[in-house]
């Protein structure tokens, strides 16, 4: 009667029974390695089969070249100069305005067609008018970057305002507790991880809206130079410059904004 | 001796009850017409700073409400609307119908395996990052002027939303009901059609939404940059003509367009399909 049962396996017996090179080929790590060696050939592949994609060895070469010319890190100061001033400028108008909205669902009629709208306006029609309105300078960046991502800070943080559980919401709110309190030991610290994924999208967005900038705006800067190449039908500088820029969105996003991110959800995804 | 309290209650509770739904209705009646108020104050007070701003700054930077309210009455009147529209929005869902095929099994493979997770993580995110301006010329690098340029700018930058939200939403699943459904000795087939596509929905839904209004932008600025038609075209080919009147009357346009889609169609078709959840009813 019993041996009609066949025995179940917990997971760890199922997974020590594994030989060690099927282990250590499906980990983690090899996964990951998969992939880049996947979509390096990928690259090489893609740069053979179209001609206007240039190959990695041509990357390299203007890589080195644009190093050599000095042109990188000025650049990039300016870039980075717009860029922090426009996303700093984004979070903190974007958290206030969000936590109103969050709060009070008047506000939210108030305030949801201007935010909607300016998500819809693409950062291409800010560079553009800024340009036109400020010239070329810091000011038509900076600006850019401030309007493209402001919506979606607006945006995450009313929602993870409203995500704050309604029953202590009605209950402080019956109890009488006063604005700022709830505002503190409430809101922010059920707030403080869609705060951070408001500020990555800020980041995200921002980083696009400044390259955009000054793409159209010709006043120095990564998007600038990038576009020196794109017009001199020099793909393999423009390419470099993607490699470059790409390279610190990455570092940015992954380094630092997806940390604090974990940090910040860390009650959450402790659950699962 | 009779009882107060409890003889008290007969007569009084039927009148207030339907008082009370009275009051309740009115209330309610009251609450909407002012959300709708501020609905139209939020509009209002829009048209009123872009007024202002046209009026301050320097002649010819930025057209008053009314001038490109015209414009978009002619553009409209022109018909150069609708070739233009279709064109932009043709390429837009193609490039999306790609980006839903890619990104929905990555994601799935994401969210179910750990072995695909960690393959597909680095490369989603990567992509997920990258500026749209990169798609769009390296669209453009690629396929040169052709209609192929914006789809694929859409569908390179739409892909790692469906992908990262589909494989958020199955790490979502509810592990205890797929335990207990492995307990009960359901097959995969059919623990993945009962407990984990149901899940998936609203998160393809919000992926879908989501990644379309980033979506259209890209195909715009792929258009700008270089398109063959479409209303990134036009617009491009007034700011060369330095008509800012008409960048801004194209522009709106597009995003009046844009918006009903967005709010028309794929509110309502992610209602319709989320009406079992006592979620999305207890929200309306």
């Amino acid at each position: 009667m019993t041996d009609t049962l066949t025995r179940r396996r917990s997971t760890e017996e199922i997974a020590r029974s594994r030989p060690a090179w099927q282990r250590r080929l499906t980990s983690d790590r090899a996964a990951r390695l998969t992939f880049y060696v996947v979509a390096f050939l990928f690259w090489i592949a893609l740069a053979g089969l179209f001609e206007r994609i240039p190959g990695p060895p041509s990357v390299v070469d203007s890589l080195v070249e644009e190093f050599r010319r000095g042109e990188v890190f000025g650049n990039f100061a300016d870039t980075f100069y717009r860029f922090g001033i426009g996303v700093a400028l984004s979070v903190g108008v974007g958290i206030l305005v969000g936590v109103v909205i969050g709060l009070s669902p008047m506000a939210r009629a108030f305030l949801e067609s201007p935010v909607l709208v300016g998500l819809s306006i693409p950062a291409i029609m800010w560079a553009f008018l800024t340009v036109m309105w400020f010239g070329f300078g810091h000011t038509s960046p900076i600006v850019t970057t401030f309007l493209t991502a402001v919506p979606f800070v607006i945006l995450n943080v009313a929602q993870g305002v409203q995500g704050v559980s309604r029953d202590l919401r009605d209950m402080s709110s019956s109890y009488g507790v006063p604005l700022g309190r709830r505002v503190r030991e409430l809101v922010l610290p059920a707030v403080a991880g869609y705060v951070v994924a408001g500020l990555r999208f800020a980041v995200i967005m921002g980083w696009n809206g400044v390259l955009l900038a000054e793409w159209f705006g010709g006043s120095g800067g990564a998007g600038y130079r990038a576009r020196f190449w794109y017009d001199a039908n020099q793909f393999a500088g423009f390419a470099a410059w993607v490699v470059l820029f790409v390279g610190v969105i990455i570092i940015l996003d992954q380094l630092l904004l997806e940390r604090l991110s974990r940090r910040m959800f860390r009650w959450r995804d402790a659950t699962h | 001796m009779a009882r107060p309290v409890i003889e008290a209650p007969p007569t009084t509770p039927a009148g207030t009850w339907l008082e009370g739904e009275e009051l309740a209705r009115r209330a309610a009646a009251r609450t909407r017409r002012k959300r709708l108020a501020l609905l139209v104050a939020g509009w209002a007070a829009m048209l009123g700073i872009w007024q202002v701003a046209a009026y301050y700054l320097p002649f010819g930077t930025l057209p008053n409400p009314l001038e490109v309210s015209v414009e978009m009455w002619e553009i409209v009147a022109s018909g150069a609307l609708v070739s233009d529209f279709l064109a932009s929005v043709l390429k837009t869902f193609a490039g999306f119908g790609v980006a839903v095929l890619i990104g929905a099994p990555v994601g799935y493979l994401m969210g179910r395996y750990g072995y695909w997770r960690a393959f597909f993580l680095d490369g989603v995110t990567v992509a997920g990052t990258i500026p749209a301006l990169t798609y769009a010329v390296l669209s453009l690098i690629i396929f040169g002027l052709s209609n192929l340029g914006p789809v694929l700018a859409v569908a390179l930058v739409s892909t790692p939303y469906v992908a990262l939200n589909v494989a958020e939403g199955i790490r979502g699943v509810d592990q205890n009901l797929v335990k207990m459904s492995q307990a009960f000795g359901r097959s995969p087939q059919q623990i993945r059609r009962e407990v984990f596509i149901p899940t998936i929905v609203p998160y393809l839904f919000a992926a879908v939404r989501m990644s379309f209004a980033v979506a259209w932008k890209v195909e715009a600025l792929t258009e700008v940059f270089g398109g063959t038609n479409g209303v990134g075209f036009q617009i491009r080919t007034r700011y060369q003509l330095f008509d800012i009147t008409g960048v801004i009357a194209w522009m709106a346009l597009f995003i009046v367009f844009m918006l009903l889609i967005e709010r028309l169609l794929l509110r309502k078709l992610e209602q319709r399909v989320l009406a079992w959840r006592p979620e999305e009813r207890a929200a309306r």
